[in-house]
Protein backbone atom coordinates (compact mmCIF):
# COMPACT_ATOMS: atom_id res chain seq x y z
CA UNK A 1 0.00 0.00 0.00
CA UNK A 2 2.78 2.55 1.05
CA UNK A 3 4.73 1.59 -2.39
CA UNK A 4 1.68 2.12 -3.87
CA UNK A 5 1.20 5.40 -2.41
CA UNK A 6 4.61 6.56 -3.27
CA UNK A 7 4.10 5.79 -6.59
CA UNK A 8 1.00 7.80 -7.22
CA UNK A 9 2.60 10.68 -5.52
CA UNK A 10 5.84 10.44 -7.65
CA UNK A 11 3.40 9.67 -10.81
CA UNK A 12 1.59 13.40 -9.34
CA UNK A 13 4.62 14.93 -9.35
CA UNK A 14 5.75 14.17 -12.50
CA UNK A 15 2.66 14.96 -14.41
CA UNK A 16 2.37 17.73 -16.81
CA UNK A 17 1.62 20.91 -14.70
CA UNK A 18 -0.97 21.45 -17.65
CA UNK A 19 -2.96 18.53 -16.18
CA UNK A 20 -4.02 21.00 -13.19
CA UNK A 21 -6.80 23.02 -13.41
CA UNK A 22 -4.83 25.68 -15.05
CA UNK A 23 -6.69 28.83 -16.42
CA UNK A 24 -6.36 29.32 -20.70
CA UNK A 25 -7.61 33.17 -20.07
CA UNK A 26 -5.73 33.26 -23.77
CA UNK A 27 -6.08 30.41 -25.80
CA UNK A 28 -3.78 31.87 -28.66
CA UNK A 29 -0.96 33.02 -26.58
CA UNK A 30 2.49 31.85 -27.33
CA UNK A 31 4.06 30.67 -23.83
CA UNK A 32 7.45 30.59 -25.35
CA UNK A 33 7.38 34.18 -26.54
CA UNK A 34 8.67 36.95 -23.75
CA UNK A 35 7.10 39.48 -25.41
CA UNK A 36 3.93 37.88 -25.75
CA UNK A 37 3.79 36.78 -22.14
CA UNK A 38 4.52 40.08 -21.23
CA UNK A 39 1.60 41.98 -22.98
CA UNK A 40 -0.94 39.42 -21.93
CA UNK A 41 0.17 39.75 -18.10
CA UNK A 42 -0.36 43.13 -18.97
CA UNK A 43 -3.44 42.91 -19.89
CA UNK A 44 -4.79 40.24 -17.67
CA UNK A 45 -3.65 42.93 -15.00
CA UNK A 46 -6.02 45.67 -16.67
CA UNK A 47 -8.63 43.06 -16.62
CA UNK A 48 -8.66 42.18 -12.98
CA UNK A 49 -8.99 45.57 -12.20
CA UNK A 50 -12.42 46.04 -14.68
CA UNK A 51 -13.45 42.58 -13.46
CA UNK A 52 -13.24 43.43 -10.03
CA UNK A 53 -16.36 46.18 -10.68
CA UNK A 54 -20.08 45.41 -11.24
CA UNK A 55 -19.61 46.43 -15.39
CA UNK A 56 -19.07 45.04 -18.42
CA UNK A 57 -16.35 46.13 -20.47
CA UNK A 58 -14.55 45.07 -23.80
CA UNK A 59 -11.22 43.55 -24.90
CA UNK A 60 -10.16 44.16 -28.45
CA UNK A 61 -7.72 41.48 -29.22
CA UNK A 62 -5.52 42.06 -31.60
CA UNK A 63 -3.06 39.20 -31.59
CA UNK A 64 -6.34 36.78 -31.64
CA UNK A 65 -8.36 39.12 -33.83
CA UNK A 66 -11.64 39.26 -32.05
CA UNK A 67 -13.14 41.88 -29.94
CA UNK A 68 -14.69 40.26 -26.15
CA UNK A 69 -17.62 41.79 -24.46
CA UNK A 70 -16.64 40.62 -20.91
CA UNK A 71 -17.97 41.06 -17.51
CA UNK A 72 -16.19 39.58 -14.17
CA UNK A 73 -13.74 38.31 -16.74
CA UNK A 74 -16.59 36.25 -18.32
CA UNK A 75 -16.41 35.91 -22.17
CA UNK A 76 -20.19 37.26 -22.72
CA UNK A 77 -20.10 37.81 -26.69
CA UNK A 78 -17.49 37.19 -29.37
CA UNK A 79 -16.96 39.43 -32.64
CA UNK A 80 -14.18 38.67 -35.25
CA UNK A 81 -11.78 40.80 -36.71
CA UNK A 82 -11.57 40.97 -40.06
CA UNK A 83 -8.78 43.58 -40.91
CA UNK A 84 -6.97 45.90 -38.76
CA UNK A 85 -4.65 48.74 -38.64
CA UNK A 86 -3.20 51.27 -36.17
CA UNK A 87 -1.19 54.21 -35.89
CA UNK A 88 1.32 54.60 -32.08
CA UNK A 89 0.17 51.30 -31.63
CA UNK A 90 2.80 51.08 -28.53
CA UNK A 91 0.80 53.77 -27.08
CA UNK A 92 -2.10 51.33 -26.26
CA UNK A 93 -1.32 50.43 -22.64
CA UNK A 94 -4.24 52.52 -20.85
CA UNK A 95 -7.59 51.62 -20.08
CA UNK A 96 -9.87 53.43 -22.10
CA UNK A 97 -13.39 54.99 -21.52
CA UNK A 98 -15.75 54.98 -25.00
CA UNK A 99 -16.88 59.22 -24.68
CA UNK A 100 -20.52 58.26 -26.42
CA UNK A 101 -21.92 54.93 -28.21
CA UNK A 102 -22.89 55.02 -31.88
CA UNK A 103 -25.65 57.78 -32.65
CA UNK A 104 -29.17 55.58 -33.12
CA UNK A 105 -32.11 57.01 -34.72
CA UNK A 106 -34.82 56.03 -32.22
CA UNK A 107 -38.37 56.70 -32.95
CA UNK A 108 -40.86 58.94 -30.48
CA UNK A 109 -43.86 57.51 -29.13
CA UNK A 110 -46.93 60.06 -30.00
CA UNK A 111 -49.33 59.09 -27.36
CA UNK A 112 -51.42 61.62 -29.71
CA UNK A 113 -51.53 59.12 -32.41
CA UNK A 114 -52.33 56.06 -30.73
CA UNK A 115 -50.23 53.68 -33.06
CA UNK A 116 -47.21 51.75 -31.67
CA UNK A 117 -43.90 52.52 -32.87
CA UNK A 118 -41.49 50.05 -34.10
CA UNK A 119 -38.74 49.44 -31.72
CA UNK A 120 -35.46 49.87 -32.29
CA UNK A 121 -33.63 46.66 -33.73
CA UNK A 122 -29.69 45.30 -34.48
CA UNK A 123 -30.71 47.03 -38.25
CA UNK A 124 -31.00 49.83 -37.18
CA UNK A 125 -27.44 50.17 -35.80
CA UNK A 126 -24.87 51.85 -37.77
CA UNK A 127 -22.44 49.93 -39.75
CA UNK A 128 -19.52 52.20 -39.81
CA UNK A 129 -19.18 54.12 -37.28
CA UNK A 130 -15.77 56.03 -35.07
CA UNK A 131 -15.64 55.53 -31.55
CA UNK A 132 -13.59 58.41 -29.72
CA UNK A 133 -12.67 57.57 -25.91
CA UNK A 134 -10.34 58.92 -23.28
CA UNK A 135 -7.95 59.27 -22.49
CA UNK A 136 -7.72 60.43 -26.75
CA UNK A 137 -7.64 57.59 -28.97
CA UNK A 138 -10.21 56.81 -31.96
CA UNK A 139 -11.47 53.39 -32.91
CA UNK A 140 -12.75 53.53 -37.08
CA UNK A 141 -15.33 50.23 -37.37
CA UNK A 142 -15.73 49.61 -41.02
CA UNK A 143 -17.51 46.58 -42.83
CA UNK A 144 -18.47 45.34 -45.79
CA UNK A 145 -21.90 46.66 -46.57
CA UNK A 146 -23.91 45.12 -50.11
CA UNK A 147 -24.71 48.89 -50.72
CA UNK A 148 -21.24 49.88 -53.19
CA UNK A 149 -21.92 53.47 -52.22
CA UNK A 150 -21.98 52.99 -49.11
CA UNK A 151 -18.66 51.09 -49.28
CA UNK A 152 -17.31 53.99 -51.31
CA UNK A 153 -18.08 56.14 -48.86
CA UNK A 154 -16.45 53.96 -45.76
CA UNK A 155 -13.70 53.66 -47.91
CA UNK A 156 -12.97 57.25 -49.05
CA UNK A 157 -13.38 58.16 -45.74
CA UNK A 158 -10.65 55.90 -44.48
CA UNK A 159 -8.45 56.56 -47.11
CA UNK A 160 -9.19 60.44 -46.63
CA UNK A 161 -8.00 60.30 -42.87
CA UNK A 162 -4.95 58.42 -43.89
CA UNK A 163 -3.75 60.73 -46.39
CA UNK A 164 -3.93 63.26 -43.90
CA UNK A 165 -2.26 61.60 -41.10
CA UNK A 166 0.61 61.01 -43.67
CA UNK A 167 0.27 64.37 -45.01
CA UNK A 168 0.89 65.97 -41.63
CA UNK A 169 3.44 63.56 -40.70
CA UNK A 170 5.62 64.38 -44.00
CA UNK A 171 4.98 67.99 -44.24
CA UNK A 172 5.20 69.28 -40.79
CA UNK A 173 6.58 66.62 -39.17
CA UNK A 174 3.59 66.37 -36.53
CA UNK A 175 3.88 63.48 -34.83
CA UNK A 176 1.23 64.32 -32.14
CA UNK A 177 -1.64 62.78 -34.00
CA UNK A 178 -4.40 60.51 -31.98
CA UNK A 179 -3.83 56.89 -31.86
CA UNK A 180 -6.28 55.41 -33.47
CA UNK A 181 -7.39 51.59 -34.91
CA UNK A 182 -9.07 50.95 -37.85
CA UNK A 183 -11.29 47.29 -37.57
CA UNK A 184 -12.77 46.21 -40.12
CA UNK A 185 -15.35 43.48 -38.90
CA UNK A 186 -18.52 41.94 -41.17
CA UNK A 187 -22.12 44.17 -41.29
CA UNK A 188 -23.61 42.01 -38.42
CA UNK A 189 -21.10 42.39 -36.23
CA UNK A 190 -20.05 45.77 -36.65
CA UNK A 191 -24.52 46.19 -36.23
CA UNK A 192 -24.06 43.93 -32.78
CA UNK A 193 -20.88 46.23 -31.91
CA UNK A 194 -22.47 49.28 -31.92
CA UNK A 195 -25.65 48.02 -30.06
CA UNK A 196 -23.31 46.35 -27.70
CA UNK A 197 -21.03 49.74 -26.38
CA UNK A 198 -22.64 52.02 -24.02
CA UNK A 199 -21.15 55.44 -22.58
CA UNK A 200 -18.19 55.01 -20.16
CA UNK A 201 -17.71 51.63 -21.31
CA UNK A 202 -13.70 50.97 -20.02
CA UNK A 203 -11.98 49.26 -23.18
CA UNK A 204 -8.74 47.49 -23.12
CA UNK A 205 -6.30 46.53 -26.27
CA UNK A 206 -3.99 43.34 -26.32
CA UNK A 207 -1.17 43.71 -29.36
CA UNK A 208 0.28 41.79 -31.18
CA UNK A 209 4.01 40.62 -30.67
CA UNK A 210 6.23 39.35 -32.73
CA UNK A 211 7.09 35.37 -33.17
CA UNK B 1 2.30 67.10 -68.10
CA UNK B 2 5.09 64.23 -67.77
CA UNK B 3 5.65 65.19 -63.78
CA UNK B 4 1.74 65.50 -63.06
CA UNK B 5 1.39 61.97 -64.92
CA UNK B 6 4.43 60.60 -62.98
CA UNK B 7 3.14 61.89 -59.66
CA UNK B 8 -0.49 60.25 -60.21
CA UNK B 9 1.33 57.25 -61.60
CA UNK B 10 3.37 57.02 -57.74
CA UNK B 11 -0.06 58.02 -55.88
CA UNK B 12 -2.16 54.99 -57.70
CA UNK B 13 1.02 52.58 -57.46
CA UNK B 14 0.94 53.88 -53.53
CA UNK B 15 -2.52 53.01 -53.13
CA UNK B 16 -2.15 49.37 -55.36
CA UNK B 17 0.64 48.58 -52.73
CA UNK B 18 -1.51 49.28 -49.46
CA UNK B 19 -4.55 48.21 -51.03
CA UNK B 20 -2.30 44.82 -51.42
CA UNK B 21 -1.15 44.96 -47.92
CA UNK B 22 -4.59 45.60 -46.43
CA UNK B 23 -6.38 42.84 -48.30
CA UNK B 24 -4.05 40.75 -47.12
CA UNK B 25 -5.01 40.97 -43.56
CA UNK B 26 -1.39 42.35 -42.61
CA UNK B 27 -1.19 44.79 -40.13
CA UNK B 28 -0.69 48.46 -41.59
CA UNK B 29 1.40 50.24 -39.05
CA UNK B 30 4.54 50.65 -39.03
CA UNK B 31 4.54 50.17 -35.76
CA UNK B 32 2.32 47.35 -35.46
CA UNK B 33 3.41 44.79 -33.70
CA UNK B 34 5.08 45.13 -29.99
CA UNK B 35 8.66 44.23 -30.04
CA UNK B 36 10.20 40.96 -28.88
CA UNK B 37 11.81 40.87 -25.45
CA UNK B 38 14.73 38.55 -25.49
CA UNK B 39 14.64 36.44 -21.61
CA UNK B 40 16.48 33.26 -20.61
CA UNK B 41 14.97 30.52 -19.67
CA UNK B 42 15.01 31.57 -15.70
CA UNK B 43 13.92 34.76 -17.06
CA UNK B 44 10.99 32.88 -19.32
CA UNK B 45 10.12 30.95 -16.66
CA UNK B 46 9.59 33.81 -14.06
CA UNK B 47 7.65 35.58 -17.14
CA UNK B 48 4.97 32.60 -17.41
CA UNK B 49 4.61 31.88 -13.43
CA UNK B 50 3.55 35.64 -13.53
CA UNK B 51 1.08 35.38 -16.13
CA UNK B 52 -0.66 31.86 -14.64
CA UNK B 53 -0.66 33.83 -11.31
CA UNK B 54 -2.48 36.96 -12.89
CA UNK B 55 -4.65 34.63 -14.88
CA UNK B 56 -5.73 32.77 -11.83
CA UNK B 57 -6.65 35.76 -10.08
CA UNK B 58 -8.93 36.94 -12.87
CA UNK B 59 -10.67 33.06 -12.90
CA UNK B 60 -11.04 33.85 -9.32
CA UNK B 61 -13.35 36.67 -10.04
CA UNK B 62 -15.81 34.87 -11.96
CA UNK B 63 -19.12 33.21 -10.69
CA UNK B 64 -18.85 29.90 -9.53
CA UNK B 65 -22.87 30.04 -9.09
CA UNK B 66 -25.32 29.67 -11.50
CA UNK B 67 -25.52 33.21 -13.49
CA UNK B 68 -27.93 35.31 -15.43
CA UNK B 69 -26.74 35.77 -19.04
CA UNK B 70 -29.28 38.90 -21.15
CA UNK B 71 -28.20 39.22 -24.91
CA UNK B 72 -30.68 42.15 -26.04
CA UNK B 73 -29.61 42.63 -29.31
CA UNK B 74 -30.93 38.91 -29.81
CA UNK B 75 -33.60 38.91 -27.10
CA UNK B 76 -32.23 35.44 -25.54
CA UNK B 77 -31.63 35.03 -21.63
CA UNK B 78 -29.40 32.34 -20.27
CA UNK B 79 -28.48 30.72 -17.21
CA UNK B 80 -25.31 29.64 -17.12
CA UNK B 81 -22.69 27.99 -14.75
CA UNK B 82 -19.04 28.44 -15.50
CA UNK B 83 -19.40 27.16 -19.20
CA UNK B 84 -22.19 25.02 -18.77
CA UNK B 85 -25.64 26.51 -20.38
CA UNK B 86 -28.30 25.64 -17.48
CA UNK B 87 -31.16 27.57 -19.48
CA UNK B 88 -31.38 28.93 -22.88
CA UNK B 89 -34.89 31.01 -23.44
CA UNK B 90 -36.16 33.47 -25.63
CA UNK B 91 -37.02 37.03 -23.75
CA UNK B 92 -38.18 40.24 -24.92
CA UNK B 93 -35.71 43.29 -24.04
CA UNK B 94 -36.48 47.28 -24.44
CA UNK B 95 -37.68 48.61 -27.08
CA UNK B 96 -35.28 51.53 -27.27
CA UNK B 97 -37.95 54.19 -28.35
CA UNK B 98 -38.48 57.45 -26.75
CA UNK B 99 -41.22 59.29 -24.70
CA UNK B 100 -41.27 62.83 -24.12
CA UNK B 101 -42.01 64.14 -20.13
CA UNK B 102 -45.06 66.16 -20.29
CA UNK B 103 -44.31 69.59 -18.69
CA UNK B 104 -40.45 68.95 -18.81
CA UNK B 105 -38.76 70.76 -22.02
CA UNK B 106 -35.80 68.50 -22.31
CA UNK B 107 -37.35 65.39 -20.09
CA UNK B 108 -38.35 62.03 -21.70
CA UNK B 109 -38.05 58.27 -20.92
CA UNK B 110 -35.83 55.88 -23.04
CA UNK B 111 -37.15 52.78 -23.20
CA UNK B 112 -33.58 50.56 -23.07
CA UNK B 113 -32.97 47.53 -20.68
CA UNK B 114 -29.81 48.63 -19.31
CA UNK B 115 -26.10 46.81 -19.99
CA UNK B 116 -23.68 46.10 -17.18
CA UNK B 117 -23.82 44.17 -14.36
CA UNK B 118 -26.55 43.89 -11.99
CA UNK B 119 -28.27 41.40 -9.29
CA UNK B 120 -30.87 39.75 -8.23
CA UNK B 121 -32.20 42.06 -5.47
CA UNK B 122 -36.16 40.71 -5.22
CA UNK B 123 -37.71 37.18 -5.83
CA UNK B 124 -41.46 38.06 -5.91
CA UNK B 125 -44.39 35.66 -6.31
CA UNK B 126 -47.74 36.77 -7.83
CA UNK B 127 -46.34 40.38 -8.20
CA UNK B 128 -48.58 43.33 -8.87
CA UNK B 129 -47.75 45.66 -11.54
CA UNK B 130 -47.51 49.60 -10.03
CA UNK B 131 -48.17 51.13 -12.89
CA UNK B 132 -45.20 53.91 -13.47
CA UNK B 133 -46.52 57.47 -15.10
CA UNK B 134 -45.19 56.94 -18.21
CA UNK B 135 -47.65 53.76 -18.71
CA UNK B 136 -50.43 56.31 -18.55
CA UNK B 137 -48.82 59.30 -20.40
CA UNK B 138 -48.22 56.87 -23.10
CA UNK B 139 -51.69 55.50 -23.90
CA UNK B 140 -52.92 59.55 -23.53
CA UNK B 141 -54.40 58.96 -20.37
CA UNK B 142 -54.47 60.99 -17.06
CA UNK B 143 -51.69 59.81 -14.37
CA UNK B 144 -53.98 59.13 -11.59
CA UNK B 145 -53.37 60.59 -7.95
CA UNK B 146 -54.09 57.84 -6.41
CA UNK B 147 -51.80 55.01 -6.06
CA UNK B 148 -54.75 52.05 -5.66
CA UNK B 149 -55.38 53.43 -9.48
CA UNK B 150 -51.83 52.05 -10.17
CA UNK B 151 -52.22 48.71 -9.50
CA UNK B 152 -52.58 45.78 -12.18
CA UNK B 153 -52.44 42.20 -10.70
CA UNK B 154 -52.09 39.52 -13.52
CA UNK B 155 -50.17 40.93 -16.19
CA UNK B 156 -46.57 40.26 -14.88
CA UNK B 157 -47.18 36.42 -14.95
CA UNK B 158 -46.83 33.91 -11.44
CA UNK B 159 -42.70 35.29 -10.62
CA UNK B 160 -40.59 38.82 -11.02
CA UNK B 161 -36.90 38.95 -10.46
CA UNK B 162 -36.15 42.90 -9.86
CA UNK B 163 -32.54 43.96 -10.66
CA UNK B 164 -32.76 47.54 -9.36
CA UNK B 165 -34.40 51.11 -10.27
CA UNK B 166 -38.14 49.18 -10.90
CA UNK B 167 -36.24 46.92 -13.42
CA UNK B 168 -37.54 43.50 -13.24
CA UNK B 169 -37.14 39.72 -15.22
CA UNK B 170 -41.10 39.06 -15.31
CA UNK B 171 -43.74 37.15 -17.13
CA UNK B 172 -45.77 38.11 -19.76
CA UNK B 173 -49.59 37.75 -21.58
CA UNK B 174 -48.02 38.51 -25.16
CA UNK B 175 -46.31 35.39 -25.71
CA UNK B 176 -46.07 35.93 -29.69
CA UNK B 177 -43.70 39.16 -29.32
CA UNK B 178 -40.56 36.85 -27.07
CA UNK B 179 -37.61 37.40 -29.71
CA UNK B 180 -38.86 41.11 -29.90
CA UNK B 181 -37.42 44.30 -28.30
CA UNK B 182 -40.61 45.85 -27.37
CA UNK B 183 -40.16 46.26 -23.38
CA UNK B 184 -39.89 49.37 -21.82
CA UNK B 185 -36.68 47.97 -20.28
CA UNK B 186 -37.82 44.85 -17.89
CA UNK B 187 -36.92 41.56 -19.57
CA UNK B 188 -40.14 39.36 -19.91
CA UNK B 189 -39.96 35.20 -20.56
CA UNK B 190 -42.73 33.00 -20.97
CA UNK B 191 -44.30 30.67 -18.07
CA UNK B 192 -41.99 27.98 -18.15
CA UNK B 193 -38.75 29.79 -18.69
CA UNK B 194 -39.62 32.36 -15.77
CA UNK B 195 -40.35 29.46 -13.32
CA UNK B 196 -37.31 27.95 -14.24
CA UNK B 197 -35.06 31.38 -13.54
CA UNK B 198 -37.05 31.84 -10.42
CA UNK B 199 -36.04 28.15 -9.34
CA UNK B 200 -32.72 28.61 -9.89
CA UNK B 201 -31.81 32.40 -8.99
CA UNK B 202 -31.08 33.84 -5.51
CA UNK B 203 -31.10 37.12 -4.14
CA UNK B 204 -27.40 38.23 -5.45
CA UNK B 205 -27.54 36.27 -8.39
CA UNK B 206 -25.15 38.60 -10.77
CA UNK B 207 -26.95 39.46 -14.09
CA UNK B 208 -25.15 40.30 -17.04
CA UNK B 209 -26.46 42.01 -19.79
CA UNK B 210 -25.08 43.05 -22.68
Amino acid sequence: MTLFSAIFVMFLSLAPVSWAAEPEMMPSLDMTNPAALQEATRVLEEEIKLAARPQTYVLIDLAANVIVIKGRGVELHRISIERWSASHLVQLTSQYRLNERPAVNRRKIDPAAGAEQDPISLADMPTAFALQFSPPFVVQVLSHPDNPWQWTLQRGGTWWRRLRSWGSFLWTEDKSSLPSLDLTVSVDQAQSLAWTVTENMPFLIRRPTMP
Amino acid sequence: MARVLLSLWSCLLGLFLVTLVQSSGLPMSNASTVRPATADSTGLRTLQARYKTVAKQLTQLMPTQPYILVDTARNHLYIKRQDQVMLDALASTGSGTILDKPGDAKGQWIFDTPRGEFAVQTRLVNPVWVKPDWAFIEEGLEVPKSQADRLEPGVLGEYALGFGKGYFIHGTLYTRLLGKNVTHGCIRLNDDDLKSVYRLARVGTPILIF
